[in-house]
């Protein structure tokens, strides 16, 4: 009771965030204000009570949600934001800004407020090189464990050679674990295993069948691409770099990242039949993301590529074919521009429509299928249904999101929470299933591809009544943009596997200053030790592939 | 019936057996090279090529069509291929495990069909030998698998190797008996452990009723449509002793890479691939020879019908393959311990009792 009122507190009589209530909270831990472009607020707090000011604000002021945990580095000074969101209304956003010295960059971790902050302050301390208090275990989690620097600070070096020895590797072979408590194996899952979907090493330690613990080991595909986001002029150069993020035919929801993030930035209008046409490309990068999440979850759980793979990728390949037909491409689209999309439908429309409404009229029957062959199948229920279980309250301690949040009931959408595009004003539902288990997990994505193709039929509708001569599929934007030095922005789209969010920092030049991509992916990942801990291998597979990574996202 | 076995034939036809027991021997070779050719052309055809098509056929694809007809040549491009792969042995395995392990897994199962009778073409039968604890016999040579894949999995110095061996003993122990039981509830009708008294306790003429005669069709009285509970719970406990889904769990590509076949590449690999592959068939000339009545059927001869039902069942476990999840390996125990082996229990004792009591 005295949690919702003083929550209540922090916010006005309308439901936003009230500055002023957030600064009476944090009192004397605030330094200074700043103006962050999506946060209602943006907090300067002293390095050494940024674990009291998170929890604060966590308990006292209902941000349940930390998103993202951006670092980088100034002439002067380290700086790391926490950008924080309530799950309920994640317009509601707040930043925490804590600087660090430039001799001396420390400052204290967030980890007792948000477990998500574990593997994104690590990702800090790698590239970076903040270091943290109090971190439970601050390694580098994307370069190796021996590289030599932080390659996005400054005084980098990448023409230095990294001359590691041999024997300063970390062995991958530890000696199993034997002694009068335990007798545990050490087992090296990936980087090459027919199930960890990419490169993905998960250090295991078993004892029997059973699963003792689980290190995931990340950054075999990471591939600098904040790094080159910062070495691109905004109009043109960022926006094919998207699509190899969620390479898992998610390219479209990926470049409406980038799109809303710069449009926010730069403050750029989208004409409304370009929002409808973005709106219907990125369902329908969706439901292919789906399906392909879908059938290799199947191909987990059964064992080989049986009838469902190959019938997943039967279904989504029709969806190819039409993204093709839209964009030119079937995987790295590079459609969407700054202010709107490259071009406009293809001609004649009327084929472009009616492969689209056949593909839509034909998803019940498959879908049908689908539930007839996987769902209802007794043996797959006995493989899913109470394994790899995510309470509610974990899944918002690690900053879950996407289906995998929503299985477990947590009800955020960016879609319908944050709305962009043309979502709201569609008629559709957020799905929540709260099995919070495998099997809930696989419900929820069919069951988004059924609201993706309602939003996809209204687009259609809507295209092909929309008047000819209004058919802007861009606006006018600058040749070249300089948005103001120091502008900042966190902006999020739903991405196939969650809240998709890029941070960006304008430096007063074409080029962001800092470009920082929050990648659901990364966030889920790092619930599968909770996951899996006491399950068999088998269901760890299963949670790993429920859990729908794509690596080239997660790494990126 | 002491119908002649094809040792026999051979050693009559080619008058080795006037050289006594010498020439019964060379006979014998004779005999079982061409039961073996046999077999492992039916695996030749069955890995590369028809395992392809019918999982293709099952998951909406084409698979194998572009070397000759229907892919046909894909057989020889695929043999040319595995045996010229380098052969890869990890330096820590333990050698004369290791490459013992291939040759138990693929000859376990070859030696099973010394005693099955695959019956007759062009009045040749082909049988290599009909003892009287035929039955025993076959179920015996075959867990010697089990004994080749826990060397396999042991010797590879592998951990997936070794998980893979460890489940392979687990599973075969739990499908093992409620496999032998439900065969065992075959034996209390037919009265004999002999293959030849089985087959012919099921087929019509020569003092077998039929067991229904529908519209002047006569049913014949194959074990399977006397006891189709029984059959049922073979065929279940079968597919678990050949391995695969929903109990593949001793490979389980996804989980443990390979299981116990991880290490092994070119020659060895492809021995305990067509080990794999003839324990299919061995498991479906079982279940034909207890349950379907051997190479029994009308117009077309023995063997034909022998081989039609033995891809019967092949096509079966591939079905099964493409269709079926996976169970996990404490499932997989529980339904064999709780499940299988009661269910079995009863079915023999209920066996038992009808016949104590029609008898």
């Amino acid at each position: 009771m005295s949690l919702e009122k003083s929550r209540d507190d922090a916010l006005d009589a309308a439901g936003d965030v009230d500055p002023q209530a957030i600064l009476d909270l944090l009192g004397d831990r605030v330094l200074d204000t700043e103006e962050h472009l999506n946060a209602d607020i943006a907090v300067v707090v002293r390095p050494d009570a940024v674990e009291e000011t998170l929890l604060a604000l966590r308990d006292e002021a209902g941000f349940d949600h930390c998103s993202l945990v951006t670092a980088q580095e100034y002439e002067d000074r380290y700086e790391s934001i926490y950008h924080l969101k309530q799950y309920d209304d994640p317009t509601n956003e707040v930043s925490v800004v804590v600087p660090a010295a430039k001799d001396d960059p420390v400052s204290e971790s967030g980890n007792a407020a948000y477990r998500t902050c574990d593997w994104h302050e690590r990702e800090a301390y790698d590239l970076v090189g903040i270091e943290y208090e109090n971190h439970p275990d601050l390694r580098r989690i994307l370069m190796p464990e021996t590289w030599q620097g932080h390659p996005l600070s400054m005084d980098y070096d990448q023409d230095r050679p990294q001359v590691v020895t041999l024997g300063e590797h970390d062995n991958p072979l530890k000696d199993d674990h034997r002694d009068e408590d335990s007798d545990t194996m050490f087992l090296n899952i990936g980087p090459h295993h027919p199930a960890t979907h990419g490169v993905l090493h998960a250090k295991t330690v078993l004892d029997g069948e059973t699963v003792a613990d689980v290190d995931p080991d990340i950054g075999y595909l990471h591939r600098c691409e904040e790094q080159m986001a910062q070495n691109g002029t905004y109009r043109h150069q960022i926006m094919p770099y998207p699509d190899r993020w969620d390479y898992g035919s998610a390219g479209l929801l990926n470049e409406y990242a980038y799109a809303r993030a710069a449009e926010d930035l730069a403050d750029i209008e989208v004409p409304e039949y370009a929002q409808v046409i973005r709106t219907m490309g990125a369902e329908l990068c969706r439901i292919a993301a789906h399906m392909l999440a879908v059938g290799t979850f199947a191909l987990d759980v059964y064992g080989d590529f049986t009838a469902i793979f190959q019938y997943a990728f039967r279904d989504r390949e029709v969806v190819q074919n039409i993204l093709e037909d839209l964009t030119g491409q079937r995987m790295m689209f590079n459609y969407f521009r700054l202010g709107g999309v490259a071009w406009d439908l293809p001609e004649p429309r009327e084929d472009f429509f009616e492969l689209t409404r056949d593909f839509l009229d034909g998803l019940p029957g498959k879908l049908e299928e689908y539930h007839d062959l996987i769902t209802s199948n007794e043996i797959f229920q006995l493989r899913c249904v109470g394994t790899g279980v995510v309470e509610p309250e974990v899944a918002k301690s690690y900053g879950a999101t996407g289906p995998v949040a929503r299985a477990s009931g947590v009800d955020y959408d960016v879609r319908r929470d944050d709305p962009y595009g043309y979502y709201d004003e569609l008629d559709w539902d957020v799905v929540t299933e709260d099995g919070k288990d495998n099997y809930a997990r696989v419900l929820c994505r069919l069951q988004e591809v059924e609201e993706s193709a309602k939003i996809i039929e209204q687009c259609v509708d809507l295209l092909e009544e929309w008047p000819e001569e209004e058919r802007t599929i861009q606006s006018n934007v600058p040749r070249t943009l300089k948005p103001e030095n120091d502008t900042e922005t966190y902006r999020a789209v739903e991405g196939a596997k969650g809240e998709l969010g890029i941070y960006m920092r304008a430096d007063g030049t074409d080029k962001p200053g800092r470009f920082k991509i929050r990648s659901p992916c990364y966030s889920n990942l790092q619930m599968l030790p909770e996951m899996a801990q006491g399950e068999y291998i088998p269901d760890l597979i299963a949670s790993l592939g429920s859990l729908d990574i794509i690596l080239g996202e997660v790494d990126r | 019936m002491a119908t002649q076995t094809l040792p026999e034939f051979i050693a009559d036809v080619t008058g080795l057996g006037t050289y006594g027991v010498g020439g019964e021997i060379v006979a014998a070779i004779i005999g079982a090279g061409i039961v073996g050719t046999i077999m492992l052309t039916y695996t030749g055809i069955a890995g590369p090529w028809a395992k392809r098509k019918i999982t293709a056929a099952f998951t909406d694809r084409y698979a194998v069509n572009r070397m000759g007809p229907f892919g046909l040549l894909t057989i020889p491009a695929d043999a040319v291929r595995l045996l010229s792969k380098e052969l890869i042995i990890p330096e820590n395995v333990d050698r004369p495990a290791f490459d013992i392990a291939p040759l138990i897994v693929a000859g376990s199962a070859l030696l099973g069909f010394a005693v099955i009778p695959m019956g007759s073409l062009f009045g040749i039968n082909l049988q290599i030998a009909d003892p009287e604890a035929g039955l025993a016999f076959v179920f015996a040579v075959a867990s010697i698998a089990t004994l080749g894949l826990t060397m396999a999995g042991y010797a590879s110095a592998n951990k997936f190797s070794f998980m893979g061996a460890l489940r392979a003993i687990a599973q075969n122990i739990a499908y093992e008996i409620p496999l032998v039981l439900t065969a065992a509830s075959v034996v209390l009708f037919a009265g004999s452990l002999q293959m030849s008294e089985i087959v012919a306790a099921q087929t019509l003429g020569g003092g077998t009723e039929p067991l229904l005669a529908v519209a002047g069709l006569e049913i014949p009285p194959w074990f399977a449509f006397v006891n189709p509970f029984a059959f049922v719970l073979f065929m279940i406990a079968n597919l678990a002793e050949v391995g695969r889904n929903p109990f593949d769990i001793p490979e389980a590509p996804t989980e443990i890479v390979a299981g116990y076949q991880t290490e092994y590449s070119s020659v060895y690999f492809v021995l305990i691939y067509l080990g794999e592959f003839l324990h299919i068939f061995l498991g479906g000339a079982i279940a034909a020879t207890v349950f379907l009545g051997g190479p029994a059927g009308p117009i077309l001869p023995g063997f034909v019908w022998f081989t039609i039902k033995i891809w019967g069942v092949f096509l079966f476990t591939q079905w099964a393959r493409s269709a079926v999840p996976r169970v996990r390996i404490d499932q997989l125990i529980s339904i064999g311990w709780k499940g299988m082996l009661v269910l079995s229990f009863v079915n023999l004792i209920l066996t038992a009792v009808l016949v104590g009591v029609i008898v």
